[in-house]
């Protein structure tokens, strides 16, 4: 039962690998071996060392034998090691495509089993999407597993979405109901749709109501397409805003330790600051960004899924700070520049 | 200042009760209040009333005010400082030396605060002692439904965004909105706090049913809890938190015309019916739907009904939640070969709100690490083979998922089940016994999936056959059942 779309292969890889750490900890460890979990909890250090190595060769072994140098000659049967490495080197084939797949398109589909023995239905449709963030990696994937209901009244199937991973601020009720429109809707756990329930309604009583029902199909591409572009956009929001911090030098990276960050913010002049002296997202959303100055002034701007600027307000002792604001959303509104359009009008609030 | 001697002439208000309404320090259940907190965050407290911030609203007793009233004060164990400085320095040394809680809770109550303490006061000691326990609240979340006659129309274009129904909230208007909600039925006093360590907003109100700005009941109701409502908004998600038990829904029609509401409990339902109409505005209504959880543990609610990736995936869905299955598109190793732990290890960073659950620490890590990660074969029944316990773990969890190990571990104490099915004869028939009365199920403790699970790991229970509702999948602490599936209510 392969719960997933890739390395449909069992794993010798795993067991094999199995057997070297299982070789590795009895070495690290005294030798009477009994029960591998009790001990490896007492021995903690032990552990994380042995966690460590175990990690750095299982690292070095995958890239080896997916790269492109090393898979060609893997593939033919030269060696008497052959049929112990093809399998291995079929895996890591295996992974590197689909990891492929996922990089170029960045939503892969997979079939997963639901083991739950009262599931409606236990073949499942998952989508995953990843999403490459600011600092060269991908975020968690997210998923949306998807189930097939029948309707009474039509011959296909339809798709409803059962389970997901997408934060809360992104509607999955709405998309779903507007891109996968359904007769169910009414009955899932989500925010009842209106539309949803009305076609509920519709389709079991009127037969002259089955026409708009055949005219909303489902689109399940749609759906992905929307949920993709509102996950991408709230990352690009998050890196945004990242960015900023980063060069107002608030930004907590953890490679750059306590010491060199505070190196960093006190680099900084206070005109390229502009005089701002916190900046942040108010929620995670990252919809809101609330914006501090040393005079006492505090600004909050809304950012649109664009990267724009579209609102801000600024509010000082002396009340709103309309230049300010002006600064902020004019030239465009982008928020990458958004620094030095605020540098500009920095002197003469500062100036009394 | 309506200290309760001035308080002469008294008018009905529809005014909220001041923050600076004092209580008298004699009060007993202000010490219980109190001294329900520990030292260190007594001490906090008093450092942040003296702050130069707070200094004008909660004033200490210092010696120019004595000598206005110079009669019994001598009596009194602690005489009055003379500046403000020198009461700083008081609960500085305490933070110094070591010592118990009820020295400094005496200082507070007899020295320096001896006039009263304040209702802002109190309400501040009160969301500190939440952020300190925060299962000391039973919490029912709630669901925030918009109600959008229009939206039938726009059937053929693309609303423009696709976010929740979270309103944009101000929480000064919104206060202001509550307060002319409730103000003619129930006089309160409100309290906004963020707390410390969740991505919560919290707002505690406190109820009393007088229309005077200065109440004359007792002093102990001040601190009567069942006057407390707090009501709890998790940000970028469209849930909030109440502590107010669910009991009746608010589709109950409530008798406000008949009888007085006077008691906490009506008191407290009216304000549940008005938080919703508070977040509205025209075009834009709001109604509050129940989720069928509760818990104790705001981290739970945070975790089932938040802003996260495991409010719709969990059980044996939590493997996605957690990202447990698969790694970065840029991670060599076949994910096969990888264990669960470090899937959910990496990456965990770019989401700010995991940061905050991973202070938990994940512990005994090596137990399911191995396991989880690996795919779930087939299992059929055959349990005759040697390493039953082996088959058994992975199908626990395969049902579990992460569950033990997760990054927002989500501890029930309480789970109601109503069964509709009956008793089943054998247990191999799934077949109800005919006429049986619906049963009910109630479990509790400490966490109660987890219970569960180490059940199914010593066998007790059947990991493979085992309705998801038992497996924490739904994410309610309240369900009904019916052919072995949750029912959801939906209107």
């Amino acid at each position: 039962m392969n719960t997933r779309a890739n390395s449909g292969t069992p794993d010798p890889q795993a067991a094999h690998l199995d057997n070297e750490i299982a070789s590795i900890r009895t070495e690290s460890k005294h030798p009477a071996y009994h029960n591998t979990k009790h001990k490896a909890e007492r021995t903690n250090s032990n552990k994380s060392q042995v966690q460590n190595l175990k990690r750095r060769k299982r690292f070095l072994s995958s890239s080896l034998l997916a790269s492109k140098n090393i898979q060609p000659l893997l593939s033919k049967p030269l060696t008497s090691l052959h049929t112990e490495l093809s399998p291995l080197a079929e895996a890591a084939d295996t992974h590197s495509e689909t990891n492929h797949y996922r990089i170029a398109f960045g939503t892969t589909a997979f079939p997963f089993k639901d083991p739950s023995p009262s599931a409606p239905s236990e073949n499942l449709l998952g989508i995953r999407i990843d999403v490459s963030t600011r600092n060269g990696r991908f975020a968690k994937p997210y998923y949306v597993l998807l189930r097939r209901e029948r309707v009474k009244a039509q011959a296909e199937k339809q798709l409803r979405v059962h389970r997901h991973t997408i934060p809360g601020f992104i509607s999955v009720a709405k998309l779903e109901g507007f891109y996968l429109p359904s007769a169910f809707a009414g009955r899932g756990v989500e925010v009842a749709d209106s539309e949803g329930s009305e076609e509920e309604a519709e389709a079991e009583t009127g037969p002259m109501k089955q026409k708009k029902v055949s005219v909303r199909r489902q689109d399940l591409r749609g759906f992905v397409r929307e949920l993709r572009r509102e996950l991408t956009a709230w990352h690009l929001r998050c890196d945004a805003v990242d960015l900023l911090r980063e060069r107002l030098g608030l930004s907590e990276d953890e490679n750059s330790g306590s010491g060199s960050r505070s190196g960093s913010a006190d680099r900084l002049s206070p005109e390229s600051k502009a005089g701002i002296v916190s900046l942040a997202a108010t929620t995670s959303e990252t919809r809101y960004v609330r914006l501090e100055w040393e005079d006492g002034r505090v600004g909050r701007f809304k950012l649109t899924n664009t990267g724009v600027v579209e609102r801000a307000v600024v509010i000082g002792d002396l009340g709103r700070d309309k230049q300010v604001e002006d600064a902020m959303t004019g030239a465009g509104g982008r928020i990458e520049s958004l620094l030095e359009r605020l540098r500009k009008h920095a002197p003469s609030p500062i100036s009394p | 200042m309506a200290g309760p001697k001035q308080a002469r002439i008294r008018a009905p208000t529809t005014a909220s009760l001041p923050n600076n309404l004092r209580i008298p320090s004699t009060a007993h259940s202000l010490t219980k209040t109190l001294g329900k907190l520990s030292r260190q965050a007594l001490l906090d407290l008093a450092l942040t009333w003296l702050d130069d911030k707070n200094i004008q609203s909660f004033p200490p007793y210092l010696q120019q005010e004595q000598n206005n009233n110079n009669e019994d004060e001598e009596a009194l164990p602690y005489p009055a400082a003379e500046t403000v400085e020198e009461v700083r320095q008081v609960y500085e040394d305490f933070q110094e030396r070591k010592g118990g809680k009820r020295e400094v809770l005496e200082r507070i109550l007899e020295g320096d605060w001896r006039q009263g303490i304040t209702l802002r006061q109190l309400a501040m000691a009160d969301i500190r002692h939440m952020d300190d326990h925060p299962a000391s609240l039973r919490w029912t979340a709630l669901e925030l439904g918009r109600i959008d006659p229009k939206r039938k129309k726009s059937n053929k274009s693309a609303p423009e965004d696709w976010s929740s129904n979270v309103p944009r909230i101000q929480a000064a208007s919104f206060v202001k909105a509550l307060q002319r909600e409730i103000s003619p039925l129930v006089k309160a006093h409100y309290h906004l706090a963020r707390s410390s360590g969740l991505p919560l907003t919290i707002l505690r109100i406190f109820i009393v049913d007088s229309p005077y700005q200065s109440p004359r009941q007792t002093p102990e109701i001040f601190a009567d809890s069942s006057r407390v409502i707090y009501v709890a908004f998790p940000d970028s998600c469209p849930y909030i938190y109440t502590s107010v038990s669910a009991s009746n829904g608010p589709k109950t029609p409530a008798p406000l015309t008949s009888s007085i509401a006077t008691d906490p409990r009506s008191l407290q339902r009216l304000v549940r019916d008005a938080v919703p109409k508070a977040l509205s505005r025209p075009h834009e209504r709001y109604t509050l739907k129940a989720t069928a959880l509760a818990a104790k543990n705001l981290p739970t609610l945070l975790a089932l009904r938040g802003a996260g990736r495991s409010t719709a995936a969990n059980g044996s869905f939590s493997i996605f939640a957690d990202a447990a299955l698969e790694g970065s598109p840029l991670d060599p190793r076949p994910s096969n070969t990888v264990s669960a732990q470090e899937h959910m290890r990496s990456g965990h960073r770019h989401v700010k709100y995991d940061d905050k659950e991973n202070m938990n620490p994940a512990q005994n890590t090596e137990k399911s690490s191995r396991k989880s990660g690996k795919r779930v074969p087939g299992v059929d029944g055959s349990a005759g083979l040697s390493p039953t316990s082996k088959k058994r773990r992975l199908a626990v969890d395969s049902r579990f998922g992460t569950a033990a190990v997760s990054l927002t571990p989500a501890p029930l104490d309480r789970l109601d089940v109503r069964l509709l099915d009956g008793p089943t004869s054998g247990g191999e028939e799934s077949r109800p016994v005919g006429g049986m009365p619906p049963v009910s199920l109630t479990f509790s403790g400490s966490d109660v999936i987890g219970g569960i699970r180490k059940l199914a790991e010593l066998g007790v229970i059947d990991p493979e056959r085992m309705p998801s509702w038992l497996t924490g999948e739904e994410a309610v602490s309240m369900a009904v059942v019916r052919d072995g599936r949750r029912i959801k209510k939906n209107d």
